[in-house]
């Protein structure tokens, strides 16, 4: 165990500090689509119980009144199906782009010391363009890893979101 | 003889003065003659007086000539006399030449013996001296760069000294002499694992020198107690006039001011060699400067993400008070006009007696006044969100156009000045995604506390009518 956090250590320190910043992201990312599993896993089945209850408690099922009605208990449903869903989809959008700034300032540093030696050595070069590109490659396989998740828990909320309006049924 | 050469002197002259006078002058003063002559020549008004003076002189020269000829008679005796002595005299050198010619052969050998006598004692010992030589240059010429110099300053002295003794071949040095390179030696090597402090002389940027309270870090590094890095050149200390950024100089300034303990500080592994790690720390820019480098494209970045997150912050603000009252709004049974929700309501409880398609129209109206207020912004942030990079790109291209220009004109030979160039370029990138990043961020925020408002006026608005109405019917 000590020699996978020193490996992550040794990875970390490799990549630079936007590796921290990327991982900080996807630590948020990933608390964020756990959250959302366990709200559907453990907390929606409840709300919809006590939605499908709200509903087929009315004494009419068929007025404008209760067409309304209908229409905010499931706008009030869809909020809270979609709660950070958006915030989700940014921050996988972001990955690769933290991983760009992290590459970009990674070639700076290059071309620095390129300018501060005469850049006659080439093998510290390729060795400061391998570090740089680690942030690019750190920040495509958070990317990769947000966007899966992303997708499936979109249409876990879409499926949900229509089995419940399929649930309230209006008389007619 | 003489007489007859100013005679000459003066035929000629006197020739000259009758051709020009003019010319006379400058003859004058090109005449190698004694100015005797040049009287003469004056005297001489023509040629009969000339010849008169030619003349005169043939006879004192000829008594001239008598006198000599008597005396040389007279002398005549003597010279048989004289030879004699002459030639006693040269026997007696030669037989002392011939002497000083042995003493001098003999003298041959015997330094020939004492050579070899001299060669056969040193034996082992000129090899040794020939080391110690080449030993004692390369110490001094480590001495002088080296920082532990700085605090004893007089080494070099000696090893020059011991160095001009052992060139010449008349004198060798001396036991204490050669204990005392082995000395040096070994003071350089316990020096260079210590960490001391004294006081020397130091010049200031302004190049006055005063004494100061210098530590010294075996010999990589010299600071002084502000934390200043120290050079050490020409046998003397100076403060470098650009120091390191970051905490290199907090972290000396600990250091200098420590009595014990570990102490953490920026040592400069080549500073025994001419300290190339910290100039190249020294000269490479700052944050402040990198900033500056991304030139024009930069600071409109710089603006454009400083409005974005101005903006960004002000309906953060905003939002979350409207948000606030609609939460009350959504509490309270009475319509309320200082929130978007309460004036949607508000259009049910001032017409309570509108038929429903009506009321559906004018509520969905109201909302549709409200909306753009709630989105005020957004777009503007996503702009931003979208050109920041953009702009990033924009600077690199030029960058890059102005360094490959520069190589066009002067050359690819210096690799120093094109690395330079496009690592100034590349910050312009670096200032769009830093805008870029956290706009996205802030837009996603704002853009999720307006859409909530929205939906509830949207979808919620005519239910809440709705449930009023069908709670009042009861």
């Amino acid at each position: 165990m000590g020699g996978f956090l020193e490996t992550i250590l040794a990875f970390m320190d490799k990549g630079g500090n936007v590796l921290w910043l990327i991982a900080i992201l996807v630590f948020v990312m990933w608390t964020l689509i756990f959250e959302r599993l366990w709200f559907f896993t453990f907390v929606w089945r409840k709300e919809v119980f006590e939605t499908i209850n709200a509903w087929e408690s009315r004494s009419e099922r068929k007025s404008w009144n209760a067409k309304q009605i209908r229409s905010q208990l499931l706008s009030v449903s869809r909020e809270d199906i979609h709660a950070n869903l958006n915030v989700i989809t940014t921050l996988v959008a972001l990955c690769p782009l933290l991983g760009l700034l992290g590459t970009v300032t990674g070639m700076i540093e290059v071309f620095n010391v390129m300018a501060v030696t005469g850049g006659g050595d080439a093998k510290s070069m390729a060795g400061g363009v391998e570090r740089a590109t680690i942030p690019t490659m750190a920040g495509m396989v958070a990317a990769l890893s947000g966007l899966f998740a992303n997708t499936y828990i979109q249409r876990i909320a879409d499926r949900e979101q229509e089995l419940l309006e399929d649930q309230l049924t209006s008389d007619h | 003889m003489k007489s007859l050469n100013n005679m000459v002197s003066a035929l000629v002259l006197g020739g000259l003065v009758a051709m020009s006078s003019s010319v006379m002058a400058q003859d004058d003063a090109a005449a190698p003659a004694a100015p005797e002559p040049d009287l003469r020549a004056e005297a001489a008004e023509n040629l009969n007086e000339l010849l008169e003076f030619v003349k005169q002189g043939q006879v004192t020269e000829a008594s001239e000539n008598r006198q000599r000829e008597q005396r040389f008679a007279a002398a005549k005796a003597n010279q048989a006399q004289m030879l004699k002595d002459a030639e006693a005299e040269r026997a007696r050198e030669e037989r002392r030449s011939a002497e000083l010619e042995d003493t001098f052969e003999a003298n041959e050998l015997l330094i020939a013996d004492k050579q070899e006598q001299l060669r056969e004692r040193l034996g082992a010992l000129t090899e040794l001296f020939g080391h110690l030589t080449a030993a004692s240059g390369d110490l001094k010429s480590n001495l002088e760069v080296s920082l532990v110099s700085a605090q004893y300053p007089d080494r070099g002295l000696f090893l020059e000294e011991l160095i001009d003794k052992m060139s010449t071949s008349d004198r060798l040095p001396n036991i204490e002499e050669i204990e005392r390179v082995w000395y040096e030696m070994l003071r350089e090597i316990t020096e260079t694992g210590k960490v001391v402090s004294f006081n020397t002389e130091v010049a200031t940027a302004s190049g006055e020198r005063a004494p100061r309270d210098v530590v010294r870090i075996g010999a990589f590094n010299v600071i002084d107690t502000e934390g200043n890095y120290l050079a050490y050149d020409n046998d003397h200390l100076a403060v470098l006039p650009r120091q390191p950024s970051g905490n290199y100089t907090s972290w000396a300034a600990e250091l200098a001011n420590a009595s014990s303990g570990m102490h953490r500080f920026g040592i400069d592994p080549t500073g025994p060699t001419g300290g190339s790690f910290l100039a190249a720390i020294i000269d490479s820019p700052n944050l402040e400067e990198r900033w500056h480098q991304g030139g024009y494209v930069g600071y409109a970045i710089t603006a454009v993400g400083a409005f974005a997150f101005l903006l960004a912050i002000f309906r953060v603000l905003v939002l979350t008070g409207v948000s606030a009252k609609v939460s009350k709004q959504l509490k309270s049974d009475k319509a309320n006009d200082n929130n978007p929700l309460g004036r949607v309501l508000k259009v049910h409880e001032d017409n309570p007696s509108m038929d429903l398609e009506t009321l559906e129209l004018k509520m969905s109206e109201a909302v549709m006044r409200e909306t753009p207020k709630l989105e005020s912004g957004l777009t503007l942030l996503k702009i931003i969100a979208a050109v920041a990079p953009l702009m990033g790109l924009l600077g690199t291209v030029t960058g890059m156009i102005i360094t490959f220009q520069a190589i066009t004109i002067f050359g690819a030979g210096d690799p120093k000045a094109m690395a330079g160039g496009i690592s100034g370029a590349l910050i312009t990138t670096v200032l769009g995604l830093l805008v870029a990043i956290p706009t996205v961020l802030l837009h996603t925020l704002v853009n999720g506390r307006a859409q909530r408002i929205i939906h509830v006026l949207t979808e919620q608005a005519t239910g809440i009518v709705a449930a009023h109405s069908e709670a009042s019917s009861k």
